[in-house]
C-alpha cells in the first residue's frame, strides 16, 4: 500500500522490530521519536487517534498507539516499551493530538504510566474511587 | 460578573452512565466546561483477559445494552484479525442485518429523547414506539444481549418464514422513518431550536478525534462500513451520511437519514439471505499467539477492540474502547459559547449512552433558586419561546 511504503521511506530510520499484516503495520519505536512519530502520522497523514494499549509484559511496559488511516482502512501501530517498570515514563503526545488527553490519563491511572508534557496528569477513572489507597489496579501487583 | 458552576450529574436522566460535568457560567452562557468519568468503572478488559476468547465475547456483550451487537461485532474482528480468519458468506449477511437493525433502534432511542429535551414529547413518544425491538426477538429469541456471534460466523441462522415476518416489520419502519424524517427536516420550529447550537467545528471534530455522527455532521466522513469494509458491507449499495455545520440540527439530521440507509441495508440483507444458502459458521478451533485489532460502526461511532494472544485459549490483553471516550471530551469544542438553555440539548447530541436514572441538580451557589437552573426545564422554555415567535409571526 502507497501510504505504508511512503511512512516507512520517510520514517525508517526510526522504527524497529516491523510486523507488517493486511491492513496492519505494528513497529517499536524509541520513546525519544514518538513525538516526531505521532506528528508524521496524525498532522502529515491525516490519520485519527483511535486510542493507546498499555500492557504490562514481563520485558517491561508497552504503549501501544492505534492511529487510524480512514481513507485507505490502515492501522499504523507505534508501540514504545518502557523497561523501567517502577518509574515508567513516556513523551506525551497530547500536544499534537488533543485527543489524547483522556487516553493518556488512562494509562496514568491504571498502569502508573507517567506522560511528560501532559497537561493534566491526574487519574481519570479512580479519581473518586472510594479507596483512597488504589493506585495503578492493573499493574501486576508484586510490581506496584 | 461572577461566573458560577453547575454541576450536571453524575446521575441525571440525560446521562445513561453515570458522567459528571461541570458547567461554568457567566449570567446565561457557558464558559468552559469539565467533565469527569469513572463512576462506573467495571474492569471488562480485566476480567476478560481471566475468559475463553468465546466467553469474552458474551462479557463484551454486556458492556452496553444499547450496542450489544456492536462490542461483540468488534470483539469477534479483533479475534479473527489475529489469524485472518474467513467466515461464510451468510453469516456476513446476517452479521449486518443485526448491526443495521441495532443502529436502527439507537438512533430512534436517541431521536426520542432529544425531543423529550427540546419539549416535543410527541417525537418522543412516536421514536419510541417505532422503536422495533421484536426484530431482534424474531431472529435470536431475546430483546437485548442476543448472543449472536462467534468467532468464524454467528451462532443463529435466519429462517426463511423469518424472513417474510421481518421484511413485514422493515416496510412498517420505513414508512414511520420517512414521516419522522420530514418533521425532523420541515418543522420550522425544530430547525429554529436547533439550527446552529452546539457547533463542533470540522477542526475540532478532527482534534477530538471524535467518530461516528458526532463527526459526520462536522463534516469528517469517517465510517468504518466503508473505510474497512467487513462482514456483507463490501457487497451492499448504501450512502454515507455526512453534512457540514457540526450543530445539533446537523447531528440530528444525520440519524434520522442513517436510519433510512440501515432499512435500505437490512432489506438488501434480508433478499441476500433467500439466495445465499451454506454454513453460518467455520469451525476455529486455535488461536494463534499474535495481536489483532477489531472495530465496528455502532450507532455511536467506531467501537475499538484490541486482542493480543499467546497462543492459549484466552486474551492477554483485551483493550476496548467505546465511541463515547472520543466524543465526550469534545464538549469542551462544542459547550463554550452557548446560553445554558441549550446545554443539555448539546451535552445530548453525541448520543452519551442513556438511562433512565433519576436527575440530580445541585448548585454551588446558594443564592440562586434551583428551580431557575433546572436544565431541562430552560431548554423546554426556549422551544416554547420560539414556537410562540414563528407562530406570531
Amino acid at each position: 500500500m502507497a501510504e505504508v511504503e511512503r511512512f516507512l521511506k520517510d520514517m525508517g530510520g526510526k522504527i524497529h522490530a516491523k510486523i507488517e499484516k493486511k491492513g496492519r503495520l505494528y513497529f517499536n519505536v524509541d520513546n525519544a521519536d514518538i513525538r516526531e512519530i505521532a506528528e508524521y502520522l496524525f498532522v502529515k497523514m491525516g490519520c485519527r487517534l483511535s486510542t493507546a494499549t498499555a500492557m504490562e509484559m514481563y520485558h517491561g511496559i508497552e504503549v501501544l498507539y492505534h492511529f487510524s488511516h480512514d481513507k485507505t482502512g490502515q492501522y499504523f501501530c507505534p508501540r514504545v516499551v518502557i523497561k523501567d517498570k517502577k518509574n515508567p515514563k513516556v513523551n506525551s503526545i497530547t500536544s499534537i493530538v488533543e485527543g489524547a488527553i483522556w487516553i493518556e490519563r488512562e494509562m496514568f491511572d491504571l498502569w502508573g504510566i507517567e506522560f511528560i508534557g501532559h497537561p493534566r496528569m491526574e487519574e481519570l477513572l479512580t479519581l473518586h474511587h472510594p479507596n483512597p489507597d488504589l493506585k495503578h489496579p492493573l499493574r501486576f501487583k508484586e510490581v506496584a | 460578573m461572577k461566573a458560577n458552576k453547575i454541576p450536571v450529574g453524575p446521575f441525571h436522566p440525560l446521562l445513561e452512565e453515570a458522567e459528571y460535568f461541570e458547567l461554568t457560567v457567566d449570567g446565561e452562557t457557558v464558559v468552559d466546561i469539565d467533565m469527569e468519568i469513572g463512576w462506573m468503572h467495571r474492569g471488562h478488559e480485566y476480567i476478560s483477559e481471566m475468559k475463553t476468547f468465546t466467553q469474552s465475547i458474551y462479557l463484551v456483550e454486556r458492556i452496553c445494552g444499547i450496542c450489544s451487537t456492536s462490542h461483540p461485532l468488534a470483539c469477534v474482528h479483533a479475534i479473527e484479525d489475529i489469524d485472518n480468519i474467513e467466515i461464510p458468506l451468510r453469516a456476513r449477511y446476517i452479521r449486518s442485518l443485526v448491526g443495521e437493525l441495532e443502529r436502527i433502534h439507537s438512533h430512534l432511542l436517541w431521536l426520542g429523547l432529544a425531543g423529550h429535551f427540546i419539549g416535543y414529547d410527541t417525537l418522543w413518544m412516536w421514536a419510541w414506539k417505532y422503536r422495533e425491538l421484536e426484530m431482534f426477538e424474531i431472529i435470536s429469541g431475546n430483546r437485548n444481549h442476543y448472543g449472536m456471534m462467534r468467532v468464524g460466523g454467528v451462532a443463529k441462522d435466519v429462517d426463511p418464514e423469518k424472513i417474510v415476518e421481518l421484511q413485514k416489520h422493515l416496510d412498517m419502519i420505513e414508512r414511520k422513518m420517512i414521516m419522522i424524517s420530514k418533521i425532523a427536516k420541515d418543522d420550522p420550529v425544530l430547525r429554529s431550536r436547533l439550527k446552529g447550537v452546539g457547533v463542533l467545528s470540522h477542526e475540532d471534530a478532527i482534534a477530538y478525534c471524535t467518530t461516528g455522527p458526532t463527526s459526520r455532521a462536522s463534516g469528517v466522513p469517517g465510517d468504518v462500513r466503508f473505510d474497512e469494509p467487513t462482514d456483507a458491507y463490501d457487497l451492499l449499495d448504501f450512502e454515507r451520511i455526512v453534512l457540514p455545520n457540526g450543530d445539533v440540527y446537523d447531528k440530528l439530521v444525520v440519524r434520522v437519514l442513517e436510519i433510512i440507509e440501515s432499512v435500505k441495508i437490512c432489506r438488501q440483507c434480508l433478499d441476500k439471505l433467500k439466495t445465499a444458502t451454506g454454513p453460518i459458521l467455520n469451525n476455529v478451533k486455535e488461536i494463534s499467539p499474535g495481536e489483532g485489532i477489531g472495530r465496528y460502526e455502532a450507532p455511536r461511532g467506531e467501537v475499538f477492540h484490541y486482542i493480543r494472544s499467546d497462543g492459549t485459549n484466552r486474551p492477554i490483553r483485551h483493550k476496548v474502547r467505546a465511541p463515547s471516550y472520543v466524543n465526550i471530551p469534545s464538549f469542551k469544542a462544542s459547550c463554550k459559547g452557548i446560553p445554558i438553555a441549550d446545554a443539555l440539548i448539546t451535552l445530548a447530541s453525541v448520543d452519551p449512552c442513556y438511562c433512565c436514572t433519576e436527575r440530580s441538580l445541585k448548585i454551588i451557589d446558594n443564592n440562586h433558586d434551583p428551580q431557575k437552573l433546572d436544565l431541562l426545564k430552560l431548554s423546554r422554555e426556549k422551544t416554547e419561546r420560539i414556537r410562540r415567535e414563528i407562530n406570531a409571526d
